[in-house]
């Protein structure tokens, strides 16, 4: 979902990056590459306008603070201004609580419900789902079809037409800590289904009442996320399908007119396809300012200092040396993918063959390596016919796989080679930023 | 449908009819007397325009217009005349869900429509202003589809595929579809094509059992391919004159689910492939239509939920992506919520008086 809204954000800074003077007229294009990419991700045409409003406003009248240039103030601004339009962070608590789903047709509320039953499920907690469709034929043999894959408890009955006394009847025989409960698609027009809804909260008494929303919601996701604001009081939004093309700008919209904030984001058709949603890290990875907040937190729970150097691999000293330590430090800290992702590096694309290296492959690797020389590890390109003969069969390895590692190193230090060419303005900025963030 | 937009476009107009009539050269002064006597004679109109150009020649813009306005008896727009209000119907677009891209494209056309056009006196400046953006509008709407004799047209079983995203309301569709088709006077069979979400299959068949035809179905997680070619078999057998076939909804960026549609269509053949989006869609629905497009192929597309969002600016956008008409609009649960879709009564109801 990163790559969707980001690469059109970043361009939009880049530009900046690459500006002498900051001043009213870099100002003005910033906004107006913003609003193109806002606009384009279908956040609120409104919203649109008051944001770059605020952010001209910001940045034209606003002295920047003392040791920041006023291009790290305007990137602040943005950053400050995008965090706010996402809306708050949303708590899930894992304790007794009654969740009310709530929707539009076809927004993905069941398979949602499927989903937020695994995750509180394999949070340890007892989970219940109630199947308050009484509309679409195949309803409740979706629910209970879903709900049997994860091993979670259904309470339904197709033949009954009222969606309340399924509620009512579901809540005095489940036990469960959590109930879900799934609701029939409706939409703010449809005025008996509001009052349906209003009185399903009304029953439920519900702790939570999630708007679950698709990610090509268009311009119309304010207007519907207000009527439902009206009947239930929304407290968060589940943005649903983020894995199509959808850059889930009409969702933020609803955000901000629930005053909610995202809890949940969908991407993808399986039970396990739900991200739990923090607005920081988001938005720092849109802009690819990297999420060094939460990189810090996962190197601090996983890592040595000295076992990655960053640095040094920007820095293109990148030895073998080098890639064991990023190996055994990826064993702890999870796909380099993701990892580098966290890093500021300005939306950078990265090869993803150079990411998609399995953690079979790379034990295989960590071996080999452990049966070359100091001279080998730090100068790799030693290594002859002879050498890796030797490698071979020193770590039991064919000879295919010792020259697939150096096939590996010389793509891996191509890779941030790149990183530190081309970009380095950016970088730097991005570095800079980061620090302050 | 379409009902904010309406309301925008005839503000626009409006400005935009203001804004050249004032722009116009001295129109107070000239029209009374100009147009009677450029009728009368030649030479009277030969002296007329030789004087101004004479007095103003470092100002040809000015003698162009004069020039025209006498002897065409026209007026010529000025891109100066129009920009503003072109902001504010840009504005409108966006509002009411019309794409990005789309808005820029059908903008830049009024514009070049507009701007230097000539506008004869006789003419009211609402025709002009109406007939450029109605000219816009169907340029991108194109002509409808009318199913009715299509399936008179073609051998039967007509085959009809539906496809999309996940979520646009693809089988409530086709209910609504065979529906419409049955009250025509013609037979339908169902193929139960959703074989991957659960529930789907038991969806169909329900719809099937309510509007009385059969539906043929296998197992969950079987071939979509092979349900379909079963229902077209049946439908040869019995002599049904129309196959409905219904398909999982599918990301257009999942290469092996593209494939999969790619083999339905390469097997079964189908006379006819209904694209379904949802009007709710925002920018999306441009680049999702124009991926299937650009995989599968369509022919018609169907826009759901309109009463979601009356605005309908998804329309306009999917079928500029794409270059194909609209067959049916969904306006709600029931199943004669459906509505075969006409282009040019859309387009004249969204200019006319709000």
């Amino acid at each position: 979902m990163l790559d969707n809204l980001g690469s059109n954000l970043k361009d939009a800074l880049r530009k900046l990056a690459g500006k002498t003077v900051i001043d009213k007229a870099a100002v003005e294009e910033l906004i107006k590459d913003l609003q193109r990419a806002l606009l384009q991700a279908d956040v609120n045409v409104k919203q649109v306008m008051q944001l770059s409003q605020t952010i001209r406003k910001r940045a034209l009248d606003e002295q920047p603070p003392k040791g920041v240039t006023a291009r790290e103030h305007v990137l602040r601004i943005v950053y400050e201004e995008l965090v706010a339009l996402v809306g708050k962070k949303v708590e899930v608590t894992l304790g007794k609580q009654v969740i009310l789903m709530a929707g539009l047709q076809g927004s993905g509320k069941t398979t949602t419900t499927a989903k937020l039953a695994r995750f509180f499920k394999k949070k340890g907690m007892r989970v219940a789902v109630i199947c308050a469709d009484t509309f679409r034929p195949g309803a409740y043999t979706q629910v209970k079809t879903l709900c049997d894959k994860v091993n979670v408890p259904c309470f339904g009955d197709p033949s009954e037409q009222d969606a309340r006394k399924i509620v009512r009847d579901g809540l005095a025989r489940i036990k469960e800590e959590v109930i879900i409960v799934d609701t029939q698609g409706r939409h703010a027009l449809e005025d008996d289904l509001i009052t349906e809804i209003i009185d399903l909260n009304e029953i439920t008494n519900a702790d939570h009442r999630w708007l679950v929303l698709d990610a090509a919601l268009g311009q119309q996701a304010r207007e519907q996320a207000r009527r439902f604001h009206e009947a239930v009081n929304i407290d968060g939004v589940i943005i649903t399908k983020m894995d199509g093309t959808a850059k889930g700008g009409g969702a933020m919209s609803a955000v901000a007119e629930t005053e909610s904030g995202i809890v949940f984001i969908g991407q993808g058709e399986t039970v396990e396809d739900l991200e739990w949603f923090d607005p920081n890290s988001y938005i720092s990875r849109l802009l690819g300012m990297g999420d060094l907040k939460a990189l810090a937190e996962r190197v601090q729970e996983s890592i040595d200092e000295q076992d990655i150097d960053v640095n040094a691999m920007l820095s293109g000293r990148f030895t073998l040396r080098d890639m064991y330590r990023q190996l055994e430090a990826v064993n702890k800290m999870g796909p380099l993918k993701q990892v580098l992702s966290m890093l500021p590096l300005g939306g950078m694309e990265l090869p993803a063959e150079a990411l998609d290296v399995t953690a079979q492959k790379m034990s295989k690797y960590r071996v080999i390596m452990d049966s070359m020389t100091s001279v080998e590890l730090d100068d790799p390109t030693v290594l002859n016919g002879s050498r890796i003969q030797r490698i071979a069969r020193g770590a039991g390895a064919q000879l295919e796989e010792v020259r697939e590692l150096i096939k590996y190193y010389k793509m891996m230090k191509r890779t941030f080679k790149g990183l530190k060419g081309g970009e380095k303005g950016m970088q730097r900025l991005m570095k800079k930023f980061g620090k302050m963030g | 449908m379409f009902k904010a937009l309406k309301e925008k476009l005839f503000s626009a107009r409006k400005k935009l009819e203001h804004s050249i009539e004032e722009t116009t050269p001295e129109p107070a002064r000239t029209p009374e007397e100009v147009p009677a006597e450029s009728g009368s004679s030649p030479e009277v109109l030969a002296e007329k325009t030789q004087e101004p150009s004479l007095e103003k020649k470092t100002s040809p813009k000015f003698t162009d217009k004069v020039v025209s306005f006498v002897r065409d008896r026209e007026f010529i727009i000025s891109e100066k005349d129009v920009s503003g209000i072109l902001d504010e119907l840009e504005m409108g677009l966006l509002e009411s869900d019309v794409a990005f891209s789309v808005t820029e494209a059908i903008l830049s056309r009024i514009k070049s429509d507009l701007t230097g056009s000539k506008r004869k006196i006789g003419k009211s400046v609402d025709s002009v202003v109406r007939d450029a953006l109605s000219e816009a509008l169907l340029g991108v709407l194109g002509e409808g589809v009318d199913i009715c004799s299509f399936i008179r047209e073609h051998e039967r079983p007509v085959k009809v595929l539906f496809t999309g995203v996940n979520g646009t309301g693809k089988t409530t569709s086709i209910a609504k579809v065979t529906r419409y088709l049955q009250n025509n006077g013609f037979s339908v069979v169902l193929g139960a094509g959703d074989t991957f979400r659960a529930g789907a299959i038991e969806q169909i068949d329900v719809h099937g059992g309510r509007l009385g035809v059969k539906v043929i179905q296998h197992q969950e997680g079987s071939d979509p391919t092979a349900v379909l070619f079963d229902t077209v078999e049946y439908a040869r057998a019995h002599k049904i004159d129309v196959v409905l076939g219904d398909t999982a909804g599918r990301f257009h960026n999942r290469a092996n689910l593209m494939n999969q549609l790619e083999k339905i269509r390469r097997i079964i053949k189908p006379d006819l492939i209904v694209y379904v989006d949802e009007a709710v869609a925002g920018n999306d629905a441009v680049i999702r239509a124009e991926e299937f497009q650009k995989s599968v192929g369509m022919d018609a597309i169907m826009l759901t939920k309109v009463d979601m969002d009356p605005k309908g600016g998804a329309a306009i956008s999917v079928a500029y992506a794409v270059g194909k008409p609209l067959i049916f609009i969904g306006t709600g649960q029931g199943y004669d919520d459906i509505m075969a879709f006409n282009p040019r009564d859309v387009v004249n109801d969204l200019l006319g008086d709000a």
